[in-house]
């Protein structure tokens, strides 16, 4: 069982690997790289050779290619000769200036020795000329470059995703010199009252501390790092954008950590527990914190999408179960009278029609009869805007479990024994509730851990109708907007819960019931 | 004497001689059956079925034949702003009389929402049938073979694990992102992984039935694996095989309007019904007639093809033939 085990869990990294390394390779290279630049305003506000460069500058980021500046070359052999005061050098102006003359940039030195050695190293130099008006004065953004690139292959952008893809803090990841303390340890923590893990040399002054928020303790040792986000969140990691709130900032009165023991009380949101590494802290800073972790995020009121989509998507679930099992048990009971005939038309209704269209009537029928919000932004009353959406993320699961309960149910009705327990004079209700339903929920067993892992994933549609701010909306607003790394991060997020859930659907099926064995070989044929 | 001759001549009341004839000794009597008969025998005892039958004719002749007289442009009036998002009642009374072009109102840029509809019904009709054919063509052809072979089986269930866990809408909104909107391009993201699931679900039924000791008999006296699927088991799986259409036609009608929902449905050239309904959710409260239309008829086409199918696949069981 445990071979079986490990050899699934390993097939599943492979899968995945194939899943994500397919996505990539088609992303990276089928699409019309500029496409990203569509709603960007900075590229917008940039011309001419400024654009180009800019260009260049984000392609790195989003991993297209590698590129040097001429400039930057510059500057460092420079600073490498002179140091800090390179930039009043003559020779280094002149340098700087021969790239602004198309033709006589050649004959200086450093042009070449620069051309010279990104050439060896593989690159591709461009020389992007100054572009004048008619009169000889430059045009703005016309500016001469000299830059060279080299492209990087999907293989390597695939080894660099996965290589940052766990993040585990030590205490060597600050790289600071001046930074001499470097632990890990058992502290106490002023801000919980509680102990907390704390490093000095990690990126993070908190490793694993308790607060007032669900699931109350927590880590910052172990991180996911799905990718970047480019044009929906702006360079934001896609792990913080749906792990953490986004609602107003909370403030409550409390104190810095080098005033802690004084009286100086201070009204803030500062989260403290979020402290990070900062290699210059101010003069403002020293005075409030003791040491170089002066980095930090604010406490924000309300669910993080993640938190949002999951008590939507569980509620559901748990509506889903609690009605659409007894409800198929009850049809499967009076099969061909009226009951199970409106079962089936209901059945038939959600299987045949496309979801988004009865959504909507669920939608029309909610706020026309019943007075509930329509956009979960504009509910006065919170808890009701969570209605709707549960409402219709349940009731398609509902008619799913009605349709296969009745399905196995009437399968099983003429199983021996059922015959058995009739002769022994159990009563239907007996027959049908306990022996008969029990079988006929075997094949259902399995997709539990499905349905309550993607409530983590949430609807797609759903959320979008109602305009929840969860994270079925992640992937459908990246498209739109052609956000590469957030559709990497979803591909990866949503194919690992549905690996998850299927082998702990196998798991759960097996332990229910204990004549189904994963490991054993059986059927015949060729 | 008479008494003997009696009873000869009962005897000869009783039998008579007959020439031995050799054309009607090769005669087999038994009841005629055709498979496909009795399946529209039963199919047709239901009154249902011919109004459901009506209704579909009377959708595709609708959908494939007024386009032609019907030319729909979105962008007829889109000059006359007092043409914009016009009731039905107002759309009648604006036009001038009752004409089947304004019987739907007008949409939010003065189009008519009954061409509109007509026109995009037929895209969403052809998108399903010709998805429905290859996605159900190479899945039950290669599900077949898949669970008939076990070397096969090996190497699909390595594929179909690694495909299988990507969820089917991010697969196809992810293709759709990088190959295009176009139709056929639409087609292809529907398609290239479609067949999988059902060649999956096929080769579960397939592997049932193989080992059946009619099946076995046939591998016995050495017959070709290529007739033991078309002889043996494509024929006892007939009703799956309805049963399975009948749920992928609407499937993709679905699909083309969920798609169009979430913004990276077909494209502006190709009209659509997902893309009707799109562009009127933001009307869903206001105007009403503009979003509920299109969906109303989508919503009836799928449940027509479902029905219809799901009826079919009862009858084309032999266990109702009798």
């Amino acid at each position: 069982m445990r071979k079986y085990l490990l050899k699934r869990i390993l097939f599943s990294f492979f899968s995945l690997f194939v899943v994500v390394m397919t996505v990539m390779l088609l992303i990276y290279s089928l699409i019309d790289r500029s496409m990203i630049f569509q709603t960007d305003d900075i590229w917008n506000k940039r011309n001419l050779n400024e654009r180009t460069v800019y260009e260049h500058m984000q392609y790195q980021r989003y991993g297209y290619l590698t590129y040097q500046d001429y400039t930057d070359f510059v500057r460092a052999k420079y600073t490498e000769q002179y140091g800090d005061s390179y930039s009043t050098q003559a020779q280094f102006k002149a340098d700087i200036a021969a790239i602004q003359n198309e033709n006589t940039y050649l004959e200086n030195a450093t042009v070449q020795e620069f051309i010279a050695k990104t050439k060896a190293e593989g690159y591709e130099v461009k020389y992007l000329q100054p572009i004048r008006f008619k009169s000889g004065k430059v045009k703005p953004g016309g500016t001469g470059f000299l830059l060279a690139s080299r492209e990087k292959s999907v293989v390597l952008r695939l080894l660099d995703y996965l290589k940052g893809f766990f993040h585990v803090e030590t205490t060597r990841d600050v790289k600071d010199a001046n930074l001499t303390e470097r632990y890990v340890r058992f502290e106490k923590d002023p801000y919980s009252g509680l102990f907390a893990i704390v490093g000095s040399g990690t990126q993070h002054k908190y490793q694993l501390y308790f607060d007032g928020r669900f699931p109350f303790i927590h880590q910052n040792w172990l991180s996911i790092n799905l990718g970047t986000s480019y044009t929906t969140y702006r360079g934001m990691e896609i792990t913080s954008v749906i792990s953490k709130p986004a609602g107003d900032t909370i403030k409550s009165r409390t104190q810095f950590p080098a005033l802690l023991g004084t009286d100086q009380y201070e009204k803030t949101a500062i989260d403290f527990h979020s402290l990070t590494y900062n290699a210059n802290p101010t003069e403002a800073d020293r005075e409030k914190f003791p040491d170089n972790y002066t980095s930090y995020s604010f406490r924000r009121a309300g669910l993080s999408p993640l938190e949002t989509s999951f008590v939507i998507g569980l509620f559901a679930a748990v509506i889903a179960y609690a009605l659409g099992l007894p409800l198929g048990i009850l049809i499967a009971r009076r099969k061909d009278t009226i009951i199970d005939h409106l079962g089936n038309a209901y059945i038939i209704f959600i299987m045949a029609v496309p979801p988004l269209a009865y959504i909507f009537m669920f939608a029309a029928v909610g706020t026309k009869i019943f007075h509930l919000p329509y956009k979960f932004a504009n509910a006065n009353v919170k808890v009701l805007a969570y209605f709707l959406p549960v409402i219709s993320m349940a009731l398609p699961q509902i008619a799913t479990l009605m349709r296969w309960m009745r399905r196995y149910m009437i399968d099983q009705m003429n199983s021996d024994y059922v015959k058995f327990a009739r002769s022994e004079g159990l009563s239907e209700k007996e027959i049908y509730n306990i022996h008969i339903s029990r079988n006929a929920l075997i094949p259902l067993v399995q997709a539990i851990p499905g349905t309550i892992l993607g409530a983590l994933v949430g609807g797609i549609i759903t959320e979008r109708v109602y305009a929840v701010p969860g994270v079925g909306t992640l992937l459908t607003t990246a498209l739109t907007a052609r956000d590469n790394g957030v559709i990497v991060a979803c591909t990866v997020f949503y194919t690992s819960i549905a690996i998850i859930s299927q082998i702990l659907g196998d798991l759960l099926l097996a332990k229910y019931d204990p004549r189904i064995s994963l490991t054993s070989e059986g059927g015949g044929g060729r | 004497m008479s008494e003997q001759n009696k009873v000869l001549k009962s005897e000869d009341e009783l039998f008579r001689f007959i020439d031995n004839d050799q054309f009607v000794s090769e005669k087999i009597t038994a009841p005629r059956y055709s498979y496909w008969k009795s399946v529209f025998r039963v199919f047709f005892r239901k009154k249902i079925n011919i109004v459901i039958i009506a209704f579909l004719v009377l959708i595709l002749l609708v959908a494939f034949i007024m386009p032609i007289y019907w030319h729909y442009d979105p962008n007829e009036n889109v000059t006359n702003a007092a043409t914009y998002n016009l009731s039905p009642k107002e759309a009648i009374q604006y036009f001038g009389g009752f004409s089947f072009k304004w019987m739907l109102g007008s949409g939010n840029l003065g189009n008519s929402i009954l061409y509109g509809i007509v026109s995009s019904a037929r895209t969403s009709l052809l998108l399903a049938v010709i998805c429905a054919a290859i996605n159900m063509t190479i899945g039950i052809l290669v599900g077949a073979l898949w669970g008939y072979s076990k070397k096969v089986d090996a190497v699909m269930l390595v594929i179909y694990n690694i495909i299988a866990n990507v969820p089917f809408i991010l697969m196809v909104s992810v293709l759709v992102y990088i190959i295009g909107q176009g139709f056929w391009s639409f087609v292809f993201a529907l398609t290239v992984t479609g067949w999988l699931f059902i060649a999956f679900f096929f080769r579960t039924q397939v592997m049932i039935i193989r080992d059946r000791e009619y099946s076995l008999a046939s591998r016995c006296l050495g017959t070709p694996v290529s007739r033991v699927i078309t002889k043996n088991i494509l024929p006892f799986l007939t009703s799956v095989i309805v049963t399975l259409l009948a749920q992928e036609l609407p499937s993709y009608i679905g699909m083309e309007v969920t798609l169009a929902f979430i913004g990276i449905g077909l494209s502006a050239a190709v009209p659509s019904l997902g893309r009707m309904i799109a562009q009127a959710q933001g009307a869903f409260l206001t105007y009403p007639w503009e979003f509920w239309s299109p969906v109303a008829v989508a919503s009836a086409i799928t449940i027509i093809l479902y029905v219809l199918g799901q009826n079919l696949a009862d009858a084309s069981d032999p266990r109702t033939h009798m």
